[in-house]
């Protein structure tokens, strides 16, 4: 066939017409988080600022409050455990009533996976708030809110996963007669286990920088005391905690990984394949659930008490039915659009620079920098941020972005570590240069991963955007605490549902766009 | 002089010594099949020639480049004119035929260039005549996870073409192909070679196709060259002990009787199967 001299890519057409939307988009929302970078050099918020960082060093260490802080960070760990330990035991049960696997017909199950759907979609920060309003102040709270939402998540993770491995055997087991809690037992746990677990240990990673936040709205731990050290503006402290902080998290970093290296050692060679490690990790687990929920006043079992179950009654009551006033929509739809503005931007942000992380990350300093940013929580992240450029959207998608991009960063080197090398290669032994090189051979290989962490991380900030709020950092969360504090539960109510749907349509629209890039 | 390698020996990083005390030099313009056993270090000894291992002991001087370039900058500069087809395409499954061909001068290009194209193809021309003479004028804008694996081989080749280098190393670069696409493919290589001076080193399983179309023939056994001689003179024997060992069958690509002598006799028959 011979060549037509004047032929055109194709696929121009579309690519320009993408490079003319994606800024059409982009533009409005870019301005609705009022995205105004000289604000982080305006003289006024330097000084604040300035002030604010100079009192970093020294970190504080008086011995009152080092005790302080000895007693919160035991509380934090106590209410991520307690919290695990609570939605692992609410996981399990939905998670087998949702997954379709095992089954013979396959099923819908609506009605676990709204409420799935609901338990995932409201923000831990938000029914933490609430259950303070119902329980009072302390960890009780945090604790609560912690286990409907990661059970909720590991519930639908645990379902996604036991749909995800070969259907073959548990069929097998079913047509040979075996009811179907058993023939997932014998069928599909043996070949999803290792992720099951995994993903546990990886959610008890997050559940710990969580906990870190229940503070801010009164649940106990470590970010009560920094939300006073900020209101304070007391530096010293909020150095201090700040790296407490980091060793928490790096800690559960270390443990969790050990955790899941270990769970790739084939069995040892007898009968049981639980050994000495096995027991001892088990019954440390135990020791530990229990110490979590001795712990202070986490005492759930007073929760049932007559008059508590009244109280959650009537406060309840009052969220219905929610205020559907044109006003009042009208103010909730621009919290809408605001809270979608801040995770677009926040997100973006940090793709861009997490890409710029990742690329030379073999060098010690970028590793370091990217693990700080990661291990702060994008809500601490947040009561930084408004002092840097000032309350609004714009300090919340900055915080968003601090936090994610060492996420991405991290995420982001691993796919490209793991990308096939060969392309690279071959092109580099052509004499391509390195960037060419890896643009051409690496990055088409490592691509659809990237884009994927990109969505899914967006899915879990538009959760976070809507919370920022809550320090002052724009968006529906700002909403929500104001009515919240007032008392006008009504109003609260539409917000939260807003917040639900919100968070439906960005899964449904991340999805779309994952499919759109296969 | 294309190449000279002198008292090569490579050694992998495991300890293995893949090739041993190789001396061989080629004159700029030669033709040279290897052939040999599988993991007789064919591949190893392409990838010396092709500077992506350098030798642990020995000297491999490859173009005028003396024994190994000083600098980072030389170094790509001499991979600028090497273009290696490799045993399995190294080629991103998302990426389109068109960038996979022009990806072949990220070398020689600016740059800017480089990454413009990734936007929009900088030469369609040059990749689509690139393609065509390996049939796939059809498939330029085709994305190369959807093409066969035959297909996607021809794209390794038509970037190699459209690289143009000095040196052609070919590591079994019609292995995917059927025998008489892999004999049209085999004569392209040879005759881009022979219209532009540049020197082609290609391994080869089939021995029918190496010593039908090649002037001269290196034979690799456990690492080191068992016979390195004219085509004309590689006989049956010599053959049978360089493949003993792989079930004295020799490996061939087109099942006809006593093929030797017809590929002696510059091999009637496999060209009568191309057209
Ligand atoms: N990266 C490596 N590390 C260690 N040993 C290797 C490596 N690559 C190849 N080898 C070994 O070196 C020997 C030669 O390998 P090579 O790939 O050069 O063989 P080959 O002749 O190309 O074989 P084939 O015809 O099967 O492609 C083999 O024994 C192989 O196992
Ligand atoms: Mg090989």
């Amino acid at each position: 066939m011979l060549l037509n001299p004047s032929a055109r890519d194709p696929a121009a057409r579309s690519r320009l017409i993408a490079a003319l939307t994606v800024p059409v988009v982009l533009w409005p929302l870019f301005r609705a988080a009022e995205v105004e970078p000289g604000a982080l050099f305006d003289p006024d918020n330097l000084k604040v600022i300035g002030h604010f960082l100079a009192a970093f060093l020294p970190p504080e260490s008086g011995a009152e409050f080092l005790g302080y802080l000895a007693r919160a960070t035991l509380e934090t760990l106590a209410i991520a455990t307690a919290g695990m330990v609570l939605a692992f035991l609410l996981a399990v049960p939905l998670a087998y009533l949702a997954t379709g696997a095992g089954r013979e017909q396959p099923t819908l199950n609506p009605l676990t996976r709204s409420l799935l759907t609901v338990l995932r979609g409201i923000p831990e920060l938000v029914w933490a708030l609430l259950f303070v309003r119902v329980f009072g102040l302390g960890p009780a709270a945090g604790v609560l809110a912690l286990g409907l939402t990661y059970g909720g998540m590991l519930a639908k993770v645990y379902a996604e996963i036991l749909e995800s491995v070969d259907a073959a055997p548990a069929r097998v087991l079913r047509h040979n007669g075996a009811g179907r809690p058993l023939a997932m037992l014998y069928g599909l746990l043996p070949l999803a286990s290792k992720e099951l677990a995994s993903y546990t240990v990886y959610r008890w990673e997050c559940a710990i920088r969580a906990s870190v936040v229940m503070g801010f709205v009164g649940a106990g731990g470590l970010g009560q005391l920094m939300d006073q050290a900020m209101k304070m503006l007391n530096g010293g402290e909020a150095a201090t905690i700040l790296l407490t902080f980091m060793l928490l998290v790096f800690s559960a970093d270390g443990l969790s990984g050990w955790l899941r290296r270990s769970l790739d050692r084939p069995p040892a060679n007898r009968p049981s394949p639980f050994g000495g490690r096995s027991a001892f990790f088990g019954l440390a687990l135990l020791a530990g659930a229990v110490a979590s929920f001795k712990y202070r006043d986490i005492d759930l079992a007073s929760l049932w008490r007559l008059e508590a179950v009244n109280s959650i009654g009537t406060f309840v009551a009052d969220f219905f039915p929610p205020d559907l006033s044109a006003d009042w929509l009208d103010k909730v739809a621009r919290g809408v659009w605001e809270t979608l503005a801040i995770s677009v931007v926040g997100t973006l942000l940090a793709a861009v620079a997490g890409m710029l992380l990742a690329l030379p990350r073999r060098w010690m300093p970028f590793t370091v920098l990217l693990n700080t940013l990661r291990s702060v929580p994008e809500l601490v992240w947040a009561t930084m941020t408004v002092l840097a450029v000032g309350l609004g959207p714009f300090a919340g998608a900055l915080a968003l972005a601090l936090h994610t991009a060492g996420v991405l960063g991290r995420l982001y080197a691993e796919a490209l570590a793991n990308a096939p090398p060969a392309a690279g290669c071959a092109l580099r032994l052509a004499g391509a240069p390195g960037s060419p090189a890896f643009c051409y051979g690496t990055l088409p290989g490592a691509a659809p991963q990237l884009v994927a962490y990109t969505l899914y991380r967006w899915e879990m900030n538009i959760r976070m955007a809507a919370i920022l709020g809550f320090v002052g950092a724009g968006g529906l969360g700002q909403l929500l605490y104001v009515e919240l504090s007032l008392f006008h539960q009504a109003r609260a109510s539409t917000v939260i549902v807003a917040m639900l749907l919100l968070s439906i349509a960005v899964d449904q629209a991340s999805a779309w766009l994952r499919r759109k890039m296969h | 002089m294309a190449f000279r390698l002198n008292g090569v020996g490579l050694a992998y990083a495991n300890g293995f010594d893949a090739l041993k005390g190789i001396t061989l030099q080629a004159a700029q313009g030669e033709r040279i099949a290897l052939i040999g056993p599988s993991g007789a270090g064919k591949t190893s000894l392409l990838s010396v020639l092709g500077t992506a291992w350098a030798p642990t002991v020995g000297t491999a001087e490859i173009l005028d480049a003396g024994d190994r370039p000083r600098s980072a900058a030389a170094l790509a500069r001499l991979r600028a004119r090497i273009g290696t087809i490799h045993q399995s395409p190294p080629i991103p499954g998302r990426q389109r035929a068109v960038t996979a061909v022009l990806a072949g001068r990220l070398g020689r290009w600016p740059a800017w260039k480089s990454l413009a194209s990734l936007i929009y193809p900088l030469d369609i021309p040059g990749a689509g005549a690139a393609l065509d003479r390996v049939d796939l004028a059809d498939k330029l804008f085709a994305r190369c996870d959807q093409l066969s694996g035959g297909q996607l081989q021809r794209v390794g080749i038509a970037r190699v073409l459209y690289q143009q280098p000095d040196l052609i190393l070919a590591d079994e670069p019609v292995s995917a192909l059927d025998p008489a696409l892999a004999l049209a493919t085999i004569r392209l290589l040879i005759a881009d070679a022979e219209a532009r001076g540049a020197t082609l080193v290609a391994s080869l399983h089939a021995v029918d196709l190496a010593i039908g179309n090649f002037s001269r023939i290196v034979g690799v056994k456990a690492g080191r060259i068992a016979f390195d001689l004219p085509a004309g003179e590689v006989g049956i024997p010599l053959l049978h002990e360089l493949y003993a060992g792989e079930g004295g069958e020799l490996p061939v690509q087109a099942h006809e009787p006593h093929f030797l002598s017809q590929a002696a006799a510059n091999d009637a028959a496999t060209r009568a199967a191309c057209c």
